[in-house]
């Protein structure tokens, strides 16, 4: 569906991408992760043609962002992370002024909108005014305006700041809908643990770079590969204590009561023969499991890791 | 017929707004004032004199027009100059630019409601205006003329409006951008050719006394023709024709020296609205250019060309 190669661009002496690759299939909610100022908006400024890149090339569906514009946004709604709506403009007014902006006027224009408003719940809103809806309707009105001309790809810029749990949680529920109707959703976020439950997969862009990109499974496989291992011991700890002392996959060990926190540094096959070995030492294993990790744990370890790796490269560069 | 979204939906919010009521009711307000009053010192002078001076008739559709002319002139700036800086702070612009209207529909959406509204508001002068028709001495042909002339002023000061609204990011800014632009133009214009005028006086004086023989008449030269810029002279130039002297030449000569006899100065009028047109649509052309997110083809290589070096990495040392 999305196909992204050496994207770059600068805003004067800010490199805002710097080759950024990446791949999004059809029918995919995917989730863009980046501190601020990582490159996000950018990134999708670009996508819907607000934006020309200084070098790459983006591709949807084989056609190009900068050579195939027109028929691109045909195929292509934006959510930006802003309401833009105007003064004196009634709910359906809106929608209908959008449905011509793409070539939709009259009847169709008239029951498309009002469709997409049954689906955003806002049809009892029709004839109210833009201005005086609040926040979440407004969004929910934005979600709606873009898809007036019923896009392939949805792409939506931070959809859930500002909104409280209720409606940000009703918001999520259009978007999962959105997907099931076949749409591919490109949504950018700081609530990490919102697209947990969302997206199908996940990107993580860290200085204009994509530093992690996978399905949500892929993603949490490495979450929990890098969590510590809970060993909860039921009887003989010295002789468990001996066995993964010798292990060559256990990094650290920490001691508290019966259990036991490992620094595990292995996949689920390690683990798997971890415990058998300690039950074939006779020793009574009550728990063995890794720690939960999130979203948040993993985002944190790979943006602080690249906030070292700057330190570092400045320090050598500047010879500190 | 398809209607540009851009138009219809100004149309829907400005029919919508008291804004409109507003402006309609206060221009009319001042320009019957306007006509009243030169009725009643008409009348007040026939009660004096007992005598009847119908060139003073004329003076009316003069103060009118003048007046009409005026308050278009600076209604029309303050219409098309928030156009765009204002979509862009509502943050309206990049959602219509991620559709597939294209950037002309817009600019031209604007700038036709806008026009819509002069033309309300020149439409509904009429009964005023045709106040004038009681007297006599001005036919339809006329005050077509004059309406072409209120169109094309309207087009050329609604283009620097677009094109200041566009480039200017804040809606307060290219409004005083856009003022500025047309005092510049109209007094701008005038103070240069008059200065030009003073100065050629000067010398020839200087060079007359050393000779003691008089010399060619002195006079503005090419700078008399930045006033083909000037709407209040092209204004001047067919209130001149229709209710004065006749000839524009003779009144451009009385303020700025010898006027030279060309086709130019023989067609003051039609080249000035011309020109007038002409500088709009750049304007115009100009305003789509900025609106637009993204430059195809040559501009695009050129872009490409001013930021390779920048964005070049530096060679290892």
């Amino acid at each position: 569906m999305l196909e992204i190669r050496e994207l770059k661009k600068r805003y004067g002496n800010f490199q805002a991408l710097d080759g950024l690759n990446l791949e999004i299939g059809e029918r995919e909610l995917f989730g863009f992760v980046g501190p601020n100022g990582a490159g996000k908006t950018t990134t999708l400024k670009i996508l819907s043609g607000l934006l020309a890149p200084d070098g790459g090339t983006v591709r949807i569906d084989g056609l190009d962002v900068l050579d195939d514009s027109r028929r691109l946004k045909q195929r292509i709604g934006y959510v930006p992370d802003f309401f833009g709506v105007y003064d004196n403009l009634k709910v359906s007014e809106y929608m209908e002024f959008f449905a011509s902006c793409y070539g939709i006027v009259g009847l169709s224009a008239r029951r498309r909108s009002q469709a997409l408003l049954e689906q955003v719940r806002l049809e009892d809103k029709a004839d109210f005014f833009v201005d005086g809806l609040s926040r979440g309707m407004k969004q929910r009105l934005c979600l709606a305006r873009a898809l007036i001309h019923d896009p392939d790809l949805l792409i939506l810029d931070e959809p859930a700041s500002g909104l409280d749990p209720r409606t940000r949680a009703e918001f999520t529920a259009l978007l999962r809908e959105l997907r099931e109707q076949g749409k591919t959703l490109i949504v950018s976020s700081h609530i990490l643990s919102e697209l947990t439950e969302l997206c199908t997969s996940i990107g993580i862009i860290e200085q204009g770079r994509l530093v992690l990109q996978g399905s949500m499974e892929q993603i949490f496989e490495r979450v929990n590969a890098s969590n510590p291992l809970l060993i909860s011991v039921f009887s003989n700890p010295e002789k468990a204590l001996t066995i993964l002392k010798s292990h060559p996959c256990v990094q650290t060990i920490a001691v508290r009561g019966d259990e036991i926190k490992l620094g595990f540094n292995g996949d689920r096959q390690d683990e798997a023969q971890l415990l058998q070995q300690l039950i074939d030492a006779g020793v009574m294993v009550s728990g063995f499991m890794r720690e939960k990790g999130s979203l948040e744990t993993l985002f944190m370890q790979i943006t602080g890791q690249e906030e070292e790796k700057a330190v570092i490269r400045h320090e050598m560069e500047s010879g500190i | 017929m398809k209607w540009n979204p851009v138009f219809r939906r100004e149309l829907t919010v400005s029919s919508r707004s008291i804004r409109m009521a507003a402006v309609i009711f206060v221009f009319n307000s001042v320009l019957a004032v306007v006509a009243l009053f030169n009725m009643y010192s008409m009348m007040e002078q026939v009660r004096a004199t007992a005598e009847i001076q119908y060139s003073r008739f004329l003076d009316l559709y003069t103060f009118v027009s003048a007046v009409e002319f005026i308050m278009l002139m600076f209604i029309m700036p303050a219409l098309t100059a928030s156009c765009i800086s204002g979509e862009r702070e509502r943050q309206t612009l990049e959602l219509m630019l991620t559709t597939t209207m294209e950037p002309r529909q817009m600019v031209l959406g604007k700038l036709a409601s806008s026009l819509t509204m002069m033309l309300v508001l020149a439409v509904s002068a009429l009964p005023v205006l045709s106040l004038v028709f009681v007297y006599g001495g001005i036919t339809v042909m006329d005050v077509a003329l004059l309406f072409v002339c209120y169109g094309v002023v309207a087009v050329f000061t609604g283009g620097i409006g677009m094109f200041c609204s566009s480039f200017i990011r804040r809606s307060t800014i290219a409004t005083v951008s856009t003022y500025a632009f047309l005092v510049l133009l109209v007094a701008g214009t005038y103070a240069v050719s008059l200065f030009a005028y003073r100065m050629d006086l000067n010398e020839l004086n200087s060079y007359a006394l050393a000779l003691n023989a008089s010399v060619r008449e002195a006079g503005s030269g090419g700078f008399l023709y930045l006033l083909l810029l000037n709407p209040a002279v092209t204004f001047y130039g067919i209130i001149n024709g229709q209710a004065g002297s006749g000839s524009i030449r003779s009144g451009l000569s009385q303020i700025f020296g010898a006027v030279p006899e060309n086709w130019i100065t023989d067609h003051w009028v039609f080249v000035s609205l011309a020109l007038q047109l002409l500088c709009a649509a750049v304007f115009i052309a100009a305003s789509i250019w900025l609106v637009t997110p993204i430059h195809r083809g040559r501009m695009r290589r050129f872009q490409e060309a001013v930021r390779e070096p920048a964005c070049r990495p530096a060679k290892a040392q």
